[in-house]
């Protein structure tokens, strides 16, 4: 009982990022990255641009591996507390428990079903009745069951950019990853779709660990629990919130946040 | 306010009466250039087609002359009676009609090839064009897919683009020569007992792999087109699966997608269309191109189709597994005979019989089924092609 209750109190963060460098061919991209993602809570990676926040979030499910020359020079990625870089991590396993959703809302051109279904698909799910009802639930985890229930199979770029975009949510978690990556899942968004599915996240956060990247300081105060402040490769400060943004430590972070520089 | 008195000096004075002169010019020569070429076009077409109607067409019932198009080549025979009559048989006939005439005959001109019909000749081309775009589009696809999808940048890749590039320019017999030497001569086969001419075999017990050839056939031919063809389909297929959006390839990989899921289920798809629009340009290329089958796969006459070898008759009490084997072997002549093809035809209409009346309707009919035959086949992919777009576009 006690053992459950420390286990509680703090349990170990879903991801871990250690004394990390990271290098693009000779150029250094990111510096020392030390970072704890808890579970079930939503952290933001706020910054200037190019400052590494979506090489940070891309080093998570190993994205970065399609870009050749860029590695990992220093450190470690643990996630669910394994090494992702050791030999025996399996891809397509790690890229399943850790789902993606893109900037750009890039549904395939295929039917609404198609699409959410297909991670499950190249995983070897064959079994229609898993398939109906995994698409069911991860398009109403992304609030969009009500809406396309009836128009299963309309091709899904037929869709406002708003709902192609939880598509791609709903294709994210229909493999039910522990985590989420969102690389500025809003920019290309009107403001009404961006507030729909920044209401989205928090239901999100009670089934996953979100991690969110974005540049819009207000949008990382309204989803987020914990805000990491990244510059020029640096992890400058990481917090909860509410205490970055109120009560800065680093004396970047705070000029930063009043808009000094940018 | 008062109007000047004066109009000022016109501050926008040129030369404009010369410019509009050059500019007049200008859109003139551009446009007579683009209209010559579309008269040329047309003249061509226009030409062939009343040359070529009139022999592949009848005014009365059916309309279609079909023996031209379903009868093989033959030897014309012109014979004219006493009265001066003009009867035009095939060979096959002559000596029945010199008979009925009776010897009442002023005058026999025979024409090789200008009798029959074309059907040996199509159905070649028909062939030839099947097997190499089948191997173009195989090798192409999968040399595209290798390089858009695979390949590192570098110094290899370029010298692989060269070579594509080098390949594009190599003159058509070339490749004819290539494909006598490779395929005919050299291309491995199972045999009982190798030939002579083996390069070198390697025996199996049971049977021989012997690299001596598979002689003039539709394979050799189809092969060697495939390779005419083949810089064509690279470079556009490669096009195509450059133009599928990243994002695509990212997603998939990003769900945990392996590379070959992500080109199977998320670019492949999306390219075929243009692959296919690729392919177009390789069957007007492989149906029209000469010289790479003249040592390969065509003949100049051949009163057989592919598939009516000459075997062996079969003794009245043959097993059934006798026939069967005997209508393989028939059906297997698609690939291992060799044939007429439409364009060799023509060349031979046209260059290596005397020139008359009778060899000029001969080759005009030829000419008029090759367009049309051509323009099908590409209709029917521009169709294919639609079809597929309808159903996956972005």
């Amino acid at each position: 009982m006690s053992a459950d209750s420390t286990a509680q109190s703090t349990p170990p963060p879903v991801v871990q990022v250690r004394d990390m460098d990271f290098c693009y061919g000779t150029s250094n991209a990111l510096f020392d990255i030390n970072l704890k993602v808890e579970y079930h809570r939503v952290t933001a990676l706020i910054g200037p641009s190019g400052c590494g926040k979506s090489t940070l979030l891309r080093c998570i499910n190993r994205m970065n591996d399609r870009v050749p020359s860029a590695r990992v020079t220093k450190g470690e990625v643990l996630v669910k507390g394994k090494n992702i870089h050791d030999a025996d991590v399996d891809l397509t396993q790690l890229r399943k428990q850790v789902g993606m959703v893109f900037q750009k809302s890039n549904p395939f051109p295929k039917s609404i079903y198609e699409n959410v279904a297909y991670g499950l698909r190249i995983h070897g799910e064959k079994n229609k009745s898993v398939l109906d009802e995994a698409v069911e639930r991860s398009l109403t985890h992304a609030a969009l069951w009500e809406e396309l229930k009836d128009r299963l199979h309309a091709n899904a770029l037929a869709l406002s950019g708003g709902q192609q975009q939880r598509v791609c949510i709903a294709r994210a978690i229909a493999t039910v990853p522990d985590v989420l990556l969102m690389d500025e899942p809003c920019s290309a968004l009107d403001p009404i779709s961006t507030l729909k599915i920044e209401e989205l996240m928090h239901q999100l956060a009670k089934e996953f660990t979100v991690v969110i990247v974005t540049h819009n300081m207000q949008q990382a105060v309204r989803v987020s629990d914990y805000t990491a402040f990244l510059h020029l490769g640096k992890l400058v400060e990481f917090a909860p919130t509410e205490e970055l943004f109120t009560n800065p430590r680093e004396k970047l972070t705070e000029s930063y946040l009043r808009g000094t520089f940018s | 306010m008062t109007p000047p008195a004066t109009t000022p000096a016109n501050p926008f004075a040129g030369k404009q009466n010369r410019r509009a002169l050059h500019e007049f010019l200008t859109r003139w020569l551009l446009r007579l250039g683009t209209f010559s070429l579309v008269i040329i076009t047309l003249g061509i077409l226009l030409h062939i087609a009343a040359k070529g109607v009139p022999v592949v067409f009848q005014p009365k019932w059916p309309y279609v002359n079909s023996k031209f198009l379903t009868a093989l080549p033959a030897t014309l025979h012109v014979i004219e009676d006493s009265k001066g009559h003009k009867i035009e048989v095939d060979a096959n006939e002559a000596d029945q009609v010199k008979a009925a005439l009776n010897h009442n005959i002023r005058s026999e001109t025979t024409i090789s090839y200008s009798g029959g019909g074309i059907l040996g000749p199509i159905v070649g081309t028909a062939l030839l064009v099947v097997v190499s775009v089948g191997v173009a589009l195989f090798l192409g696809v999968a040399c595209a897919i290798y390089l858009s999808e695979y390949a590192k940048h570098g110094k290899f890749l370029e010298m692989v683009r060269l070579a594509i590039l080098n390949l594009a320019g190599v003159p058509s017999v070339v490749f004819g020569l290539f494909g006598l030497g490779a395929f005919v001569l050299t291309a491995p086969t199972f045999v009982d007992v190798p030939a002579d001419r083996s390069v070198f075999s390697i025996p199996f017990g049971f049977t021989t792999l012997s690299f001596e050839g598979w002689d003039t056939c539709v394979l050799s031919g189809g092969f060697t087109l495939a390779f005419v063809i083949l810089p064509v389909i690279i470079t556009a297929s490669e096009q195509c699966l450059q133009a599928v959006p990243q994002g695509f390839r990212e997603t998939s990989m990003a769900l945990g997608a392996t590379r070959w899921q992500t080109i199977r289920y998320s670019v492949l798809p999306f390219a075929t269309p243009g692959i296919l629009t690729s392919s177009i340009l390789g069957i007007a290329r492989a149906a029209g191109e000469t010289a790479p089958i003249m040592f390969t796969a065509a003949l100049a006459f051949k009163d057989k189709l592919p598939w009516q070898k000459d075997l062996p008759p079969l003794p009245e009490d043959a097993s059934f597994f006798a026939h069967w084997e005997q209508s393989v072997a028939r059906f297997f002549g698609i690939f291992t005979e060799s044939v007429q093809a439409l364009p060799y035809h023509i060349y031979t209409l046209a260059a290596k019989i005397p020139q008359n009346e009778y060899a000029e309707r001969a080759q005009y009919g030829s000419v008029f089924v090759f367009l049309v035959l051509v323009a099908s086949l590409a209709a029917s992919s521009v169709m294919l092609r639609k079809r597929l777009r309808a159903k996956y576009r972005w």
